[in-house]
């Protein structure tokens, strides 16, 4: 599978491949889709997760690097300057390591005034202290005598023992990365300590140490390349300077913005991350309790927790009330058998006064201003928490559902994969539209038309993930009951199969009409003057969008507001054209 | 006991400051701990701490000569550079030390010290600024200080 970034050449395969799967899903047979025209390479876009991250094209933006790769380009850049200034590997390195890796300056400055640099790194071309004759010597530090042979010094000729080195290097080596420019124990000598004979003398965990300072020298200070800001991850990301798509994945499967280094934010901008993250902060005394984990049942008041991902709550037993956490509405209107247009992601004013018992304390909140942030934060909040519980959901699956499950089903876990992808694409996504709340928040209040087709966007991708959300978190249930054995399991399963993967599939589709959306700037609406007439009848296409991201941001904007026009399919919940008798997305019939 | 397995090195730096002292400073070990030394250092002369006789301790820590001495005034002193507690503002008491330094290089460090104090790198904000704002002033308090604390005692 293509996609615009890639992995550097050396990974092994397993995991990243296993984490960026999807490119080769029957999603990309193009033609299939319905009435809609598909560009014919649309096959080259990167698998679902990253699908919406493909208009670029195949251009590569940035390369992940890990440790190898970087020892490697370390190995190169020593080779380079050991040869071009003829010194030994040992002195290059000093000299890399004094340079910060920047081999241009290092030439520049060698070739200006070799003395010069040699006196500052330590260098030192004869040495300071003649050996005497001795059988004999004298440790510095130490103050004991030693056969020659157990003495040792840098260039300047210092004389050490083994032990007293040993403890020198131990101590540098703790007190941190400085360890690279060690020098000579004598105070007034300034003579490097090499390489070679740091890793000769030092305990196998200093080496260690040492040699990961090493590797992290190369890193620091450079403009190109950032580490990877996830806790315990060694690799680091080296960016291709002139991109303007910024998010970035690293191989242990963290994505961020080379930018900013937050969460990856696609598709908002760094600058609305950083104001929306202070705003956060500033705020957070008041929404702190929003992030409570648990809201009074708004049918019989008792308190429910929420301690699942997606956002269709259940009132325990007898009261029973499904409702959404979100806007504490009643579920069965927004759910697709009511055809009930979901607008739990609208802030419209005034709309929460009085509406919720639950919400004493929002009445009391000042109106308007916090009121409007506290329904984006809320929204956001609550789908990075949901973000973090389906990673842990995914993680529990891989680890331990999907094998009893494959033992159950008698499949092999290879077939389960869609399994895999469903929460891999709910992660994803949820990540996206915990963004676009942020977006929300400073989309003006006077454009209306685009705080329309916004909302409109947004509101569609949400349904949809709440939908697979739930399939895959709820439905899926059933299937992991350790009770449950394979002869009742089985045909059931065949049917959650094809859903679950038509879930994903249409989600997927979602998210990319809305991150194209946004990241035109919500451009569609100005072409189209936001009639929704034009915007009916497709007319949206070769609009706004880049290269061949256009027909799809096109298919977006061609759903109609008003869906009276429209059936939703019983498989994959897809809500299609009356024109069409086959579901658009699953071909399952009407 | 903590004597019984003095290092080769702390018994010959020991040995050398008993027989052959620095002019102006002498440091001897205590009997029950010979890392624990009881240093007496002369102010030095046209310092403002000139004609003061000033009492140190100076322990050497398990780590050492890998690690400094920790050394402190128990004399009051008026120094940008020293606090209330004697602790000393000192580079190679701190991250410039290095093994093939020693007891005697430190005491001497000290000493030079007292002769220029670095009211830029204080460890005493009050004294640095009055330093900075009126030397003058600063040196004359120093000079009582030290009639007051350091002499006759
Ligand atoms: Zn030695
Ligand atoms: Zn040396
Ligand atoms: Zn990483
Ligand atoms: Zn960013
Ligand atoms: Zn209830
Ligand atoms: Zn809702
Ligand atoms: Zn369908």
């Amino acid at each position: 599978m293509d996609s615009d970034y890639e992995i550097v050449d050396a990974y092994d395969g397993d995991s990243a491949e296993d984490y960026f799967s999807g490119g080769d899903t029957d999603m990309d047979e193009g033609d299939s889709i319905g009435g809609f025209e598909e560009d014919e390479d649309d096959g080259d876009n990167a698998g679902y997760e990253y699908g919406y991250a493909s208009d670029e094209g195949s251009e590569k933006t940035y390369t992940v690097l890990r440790e190898s790769d970087i020892r490697q380009r370390q190995e190169e850049s020593i080779s380079h300057v050991s040869s071009v200034l003829s010194i030994s590997r040992v002195a290059a390195s000093v000299l890399l390591c004094h340079y910060k890796w920047n081999v241009s300056q290092l030439h520049d400055e060698w070739f200006a005034d070799e003395e010069r640099v040699r006196r500052s790194v330590g260098l030192l071309s004869k040495s300071v202290i003649l050996f005497p004759n001795d059988s004999e010597m004298t440790c510095g530090i130490c103050f004991d005598s030693y056969p020659r042979d157990q003495i040792h010094s840098a260039a300047c000729g210092h004389p050490y023992c083994t032990t007293c080195w040993k403890g020198y290097i131990t101590t540098a080596i703790n007190d941190g990365p400085g360890c690279l420019l060690l020098r000579c124990p004598d105070p007034a000598c300034c003579a490097a300590v090499g390489q070679d004979m740091i890793l000769k003398l030092a305990s196998d965990e200093d080496r260690e140490k040492y040699s990961r300072y090493f590797v992290r020298s190369y890193i620091v200070d450079k403009k190109k390349t950032k580490w990877c800001p996830a806790p315990d991850c060694e690799n680091a990301v080296e960016f291709e300077l002139g991109s303007n798509v910024y998010d970035v994945t690293c191989l242990c499967s963290h994505p961020f913005c080379w930018n900013c280094t937050e969460e990856a934010h696609r598709p908002v901008d760094c600058s609305t991350v950083a104001k929306w993250i202070l705003k956060n902060s500033a705020e957070s005394e008041n929404m702190n309790w929003i992030l409570a984990n648990s809201k009074p049942c708004p049918k019989c008041k008792r308190p429910i927790e929420k301690n699942q991902g997606c956002m269709h709550m259940s009132c325990t037993p007898p009261c029973k009330f499904e409702f959404c956490w979100l806007c504490l509405g009643a579920w069965s209107d927004h759910g697709e058998r009511t055809g009930g247009f979901y607008a739990c992601n609208r802030y419209e004013a005034g709309k929460q006064e009085g509406l919720y018992d639950e919400a004493e304390k929002r009445r009391e909140m000042a109106k308007n201003s916090l009121e409007r942030y506290t329904h984006y934060y809320e929204r956001w909040a609550s789908n990075q928490t949901s973000r973090q519980k389906s990673i842990a959901d995914l993680h529990q699956m891989q680890t331990v559902h999907l094998e009893k499950l494959s033992d159950k089903l008698k499949e092999p876990e290879s077939q389960l994969k869609f399994i895999i992808e469903a929460w891999q694409q709910i992660i994803e996504c949820r990540r996206v539209l915990k963004w676009t709340y942020a977006y929300g928040y400073y989309l003006p209040e006077h454009e209306t038309a685009k705080k329309q087709l916004f909302e409109y966007s947004q509101g569609e991708a949400e349904a949809a993930l709440e939908r697979l959300h739930q399939c895959a978190e709820k439905e899926l249930l059933v299937f992991l009951d350790d009770g449950v054995f394979d002869i009742n399991v089985t045909p059931d399963f065949g049917t959650f199969r094809p859903k679950l993967a038509q879930l994903t599939r249409v989600t997927c589709s979602y998210f990319e009409n809305l991150v194209r959306a946004l990241e035109n700037g919500l451009s569609e609406v100005d072409s189209q003057a936001a009639s929704s007439t034009s915007v009916k009848n497709g007319g949206a296409k070769g609009k706004g969008g880049k290269g061949k991201g256009s027909s799809r941001t096109g298919r977006a904007v061609a759903r109609n507001i008003d869906d009276s026009d429209r059936w939703n399919c019983d498989r994959c919940t897809y809500a299609n054209p009356d024109s069409s008798s086959l579901c658009q997305m699953c071909h399952h019939q009407r | 006991m903590a004597n019984s397995n003095l290092p080769r090195r702390i018994i010959k730096e020991t040995q050398r400051l008993l027989s052959e002292p620095a002019p102006g400073i002498s440091a001897s070990p205590s009997e029950e701990n010979m890392r624990y030394f009881n240093v007496m250092v002369l102010g030095p002369s046209q310092s403002p701490y000139e004609g003061g006789v000033f009492k140190l301790e100076l322990f050497l820590p398990e780590e050492y000569p890998m690690a400094p001495p920790k050394v402190r005034f128990l004399t009051k002193i008026y120094h940008p550079n020293i606090d209330k507690l004697g602790r000393i503002c000192l580079d190679i008491l701190k991250d410039k030390w290095s093994p093939a330094l020693q007891i005697r290089t430190v005491l001497l460090s000290i000493q030079a010290l007292l002769s220029a104090p670095n009211p830029d790198d204080p460890l005493s904000e009050n004294v640095a600024k009055h330093w900075k704002s009126n030397e003058v002033e600063a040196v004359e308090t120093a000079k009582e200080w030290t009639r007051l604390y350091a002499t006759g005692a």
